[in-house]
């Protein structure tokens, strides 16, 4: 027992965790009194060892749990333990529940835990459409209503879509460009484990004295600077999925500039790492700056500043400049790597070179660049300087410029193209309709006029999840199932999957078209109650999300028991180009025996002889020691 | 790699590790993440320098709040400090790139104590100032723009007394320095970035 409290893992962080709590109420208890705070009041107020402990606890949980092991040692100067890839590849399912190096494993613990926040994110909106079936409160009161569908929101934004996209990328980007895992993969294992500290905390927020945070995910001060304890949660979870993103960020740039292989150019880069890489850079840049706006409030909320206090001359509409510089970058962190996802799928699926590759890359450059020119766009009623309107619905209209030029090309793929019409090319099929309904009603939300006609109305609940369901979504779907045979070494279900699919896109269509329609009759969103007059429409709604809500049941089903018990995957079930359908399904321990070389492009469907990557004999003995010995320094 | 880990080697060559990743840039990994992170910090101190711009700026308060002072000679002095600590650490690389360990346990010594000098006198600073963060927004921004410094300080003297430590203990080479090269980048951005503030802050 002494051994396991001692050593890496869940004891030594249950402990560790308990410590930092007692630390964090110390540690409170002494700065009040140092500042003359009367003690018993003090044991009354639990919210400042709240606050401290929301920090301090999941650091030890990381402590514990071995994150920081190797680089402790490092630290202090005493000698490094050899590496011996112990921490690296995954034999059994424990190996997937403590800090492992792989990215393979961590591709596998992110896009699961992930999806295991959609499950929890869904099942809330089930309760808040059961709530809005009718009109009047059903089941539950308006603040937990607020509560409901601000950690939905959160949930799905922080823990589902940003880290599955992550999750997918972590698993096949060092497969595709020819690396043995990533650049950094200490730091890659400790990304991991942020992300489950962040949803639990989000979740946690439901049990906070005063209710879940209820703010919505924007969190607009100075709403959130007086709210209960639960917005802490909030803005506490948020700094660790930031951390999150950001580690991995930094890392797949740092892979893909320096860990290609050998003849793998830029313009040689599948596209979905070239779309990761445009990611990358937008994580990179903007999350710093939610991370910013949390801090101050959580400045403002703890301490007592006055960023957001316009009694002493704080500024209110700062926040939201601030929030969204972030958010606006955020949503294409959201939308491009599924644009790498289709492309990938459409061009194998087509059995065609991917029409215009090199616009392709570059438009996801563009898009990166005025992705951080348009962020007040979501801000056109909030009583800012008028004239700032004019520039940022041109550069809004401009930015559906570059994802005009991916609509067609994936379309000019398709064009006379051999399709074949499983379920991750109907997954694509569908994302392309519903992404370009959910941008057309983006490109009608650019105009001024219009956008504040509907601004807060349900036509902008339809648009996200146009563009957040119907596009990211509906492009992780399709690149889960491309994948699944390459991550699990099963097939899926084909009957299961179209079946999932066409639930999914007919009551995809008949949850959130008709919230177009409210929202132009002029619904309001984020209300637990509405007006008679919407009644039908409602109701309407509510009976296609369950449906939509049953179709993830399909979903889960197919995935569990095929990776229980489908038949065999074989290495390259679609006949790939790309280099992660060369090796065996599921991928060695370390992805290759030897790095292959690249002579060619990656989506040369349909070109007689073409070649992408060649793997050379495999090495001599010699050749291999050296390459256990310089891989030892790759986190140093 | 470090000279106390070299002598695996040998010991695992029969080990089957990952084939040797390709280099395709001739950039180091770890001065690429190091750069990475600095474009990210960059941009937290731009969420706060917003927050400045909006309300020194944007809203027209005056600066500081009336009847507040700042310090500027004294952190003038701080200045000083700190950008000498650049000087040192610079020294400190230069000594064992060519061998020199006197120089670089020295340097690294000097630079690690000049740092705990700032941060003393930027404590002190705060100690003596005479409002605090509460009293208004403009004392919320000068506090948050140089506590957020401060921090960047405090993480960056963790990466020295690491560096410190372990030159004490007879590591880095003339061949092998990585590990004095990448934090001192990190101090650098942290002298910077000082002056970028101190500029706005207490000068302008």
């Amino acid at each position: 027992m002494a051994v396991r409290l001692r050593a890496p893992g869940f004891y030594r962080a249950g402990w560790m965790m308990l410590g930092a709590i007692i630390f964090a109420a110390g540690l409170t208890w002494a700065v009040r009194a140092s500042t003359g705070h009367s003690t018993y009041q003090h044991f009354l107020d639990a919210n400042a060892i709240l606050t401290v402990s929301l920090f301090a606890a999941p650091l030890a949980f990381l402590v514990g749990i071995g994150g920081f092991d190797y680089w402790f040692d490092w630290a202090i100067g005493r000698p490094t333990r050899p590496e011996d890839h112990s921490g690296h590849g995954a034999y059994s399912w424990k190996d997937y529940f403590r800090i492992n190096t792989d990215h393979k494993v961590i591709g596998v613990q992110y896009t699961v835990t992930s999806f295991f926040f959609l499950l929890v994110g869904g099942l809330i909106a089930m309760l808040m459409r059961a709530q809005l079936a009718q009109p009047g409160s059903q089941f539950v009161d308006a603040n937990t209503f607020n509560g409901l569908f601000s950690v939905h929101a959160s949930l799905l934004i922080f823990l589902f879509i940003i880290p599955v996209f992550a999750g997918l990328a972590n698993f096949v980007l060092p497969l595709m460009i020819g690396a043995p895992d990533m650049a950094f993969p200490r730091l890659n294992a400790l990304s991991y484990w942020l992300l489950p500290i962040a949803g639990l905390m989000m979740l946690g927020s439901f049990f906070a004295p005063g209710g879940a945070f209820a703010d919505g995910w924007t969190a607009y001060a100075p709403l959130s600077d007086n709210a209960p304890i639960g917005q802490t949660f909030f803005s506490v979870a948020v700094q660790f999925a930031g951390a999150s993103s950001i580690m991995t960020a930094l890392n797949f740039l740092v892979t893909i500039i320096t860990m290609r292989a050998p003849g793998m150019s830029f313009f040689r880069l599948p596209l979905l790492v070239w779309a990761n890489f445009a990611t990358s850079l937008l994580v990179v840049i903007a999350t710093p700056f939610i991370a910013g706006s949390q801090f101050m409030i959580l400045l403002d909320r703890a301490l007592g500043f006055n960023f957001f206090h316009a009694a002493k001359g704080g500024d209110v509409l700062m926040y939201q400049h601030v929030f969204w510089f972030y958010s606006h970058p955020a949503v294409y962190i959201m939308m491009l790597p599924g644009f790498g996802i289709i492309s990938e799928i459409l061009a194998v699926k087509a059995r065609k070179p991917i029409f215009g590759y090199r616009m392709m890359a570059f438009s996801l450059l563009a898009i990166v660049a005025l992705g951080f020119t348009v962020w007040a766009h979501h801000m056109f009623t909030s009583g800012m300087a008028a004239w700032i309107r004019i520039p940022m619905a041109i550069t809004t209209a401009i930015i559906a410029v570059p994802t005009g030029i991916k609509i067609f090309s994936w379309l000019a793929t398709l064009w006379r193209g051999v399709l074949h019409l499983d379920t991750p090319m109907l997954f694509a099929l569908g994302f392309l309709t519903t992404f370009t309904l959910g941008g057309i009603s983006g490109v009608m939300l650019a105009m001024v006029p219009f956008d504040i006609h509907v601004s807060a109305t349900y036509f902008i609940v339809a648009h996200i999840h146009y563009v957040l369901f119907g596009g990211s979504l509906m492009t992780i779907f399709a690149g889960v199932y491309y994948w699944f045979p390459k991550m699990t070494g099963r097939m899926f279900d084909e009957r299961l999957g179209k079946w999932h699919f066409w639930s999914t896109f007919i009551f995809f269509n008949l949850t959130f078209g008709p919230m177009h329609i409210l929202g132009l009759q002029g619904m309001p969103r984020r209300v637990a109650t509405y007006a008679n007059q919407f009644a039908d429409l409602n109701l309407f709604i509510s009976i296609a999300s369950f449906g939509l809500g049953l179709s993830t049941l399909v979903f889960l089903y197919n995935m569990v028991t095929s990776w229980r018990g489908g038949p065999r995957a074989v290495a390259n079930p679609w006949r790939g180009l790309t280099l992660e359908w060369q090796v065996s399904s599921p991928p060695p321990v370390f992805n290759f025996d030897r790095v292959p070389t690249v002579v060619g492009g990656p989506y040369e469907y349909g070109v007689p002889g073409a070649v992408h990557g060649i793997f050379a004999p495999p090495p001599k003995p010699a050749t291999v020691g050296a390459g256990s010995s310089s891989s030892g320094a790759s986190g140093e | 790699m470090e000279a106390a880990s070299i002598a695996h080697s040998p010991a695992h060559g029969d080990h089957h590790g990952p084939p040797p990743a390709n280099r395709s840039s001739r950039v180091e990994t770890q001065l690429l993440g190091m750069l990475l992170f600095i474009i990210s910090e960059v941009m937290v101190f731009g969420a706060f320098f917003t927050a400045y711009f909006f309300i020194r700026v944007a809203k027209g308060a005056p600066w500081p709040a009336p009847g507040d002072h700042l310090p500027v000679e004294v952190a003038g002095v701080n200045t000083a400090i700190l950008v000498s600590s650049s000087l040192t650490i610079h020294w400190a690389q230069t000594s064992i790139k060519n061998g020199n360990r006197f120089g670089l346990k020295a340097g690294m010594l000097t630079t690690f104590l000049l740092g705990c000098t700032f941060l003393f006198i930027q404590i002190n600073e705060y100690a003596n100032i005479g409002f605090a963060p509460q009293d208004n927004a403009q004392a919320t921004v000068f506090y948050s723009l140089t506590g957020l410094h401060g921090a960047h300080v405090f993480i960056g003297l963790c990466l020295l007394l690491i560096v410190t430590i372990r030159s004490f203990r007879g590591h880095y080479s003339p061949q092998e320095h990585r590990g004095v090269e990448v934090p001192g980048i990190y101090w650098h951005f942290v002298d910077v970035m000082w002056l970028v503030v101190y500029s706005t802050v207490y000068i302008l």
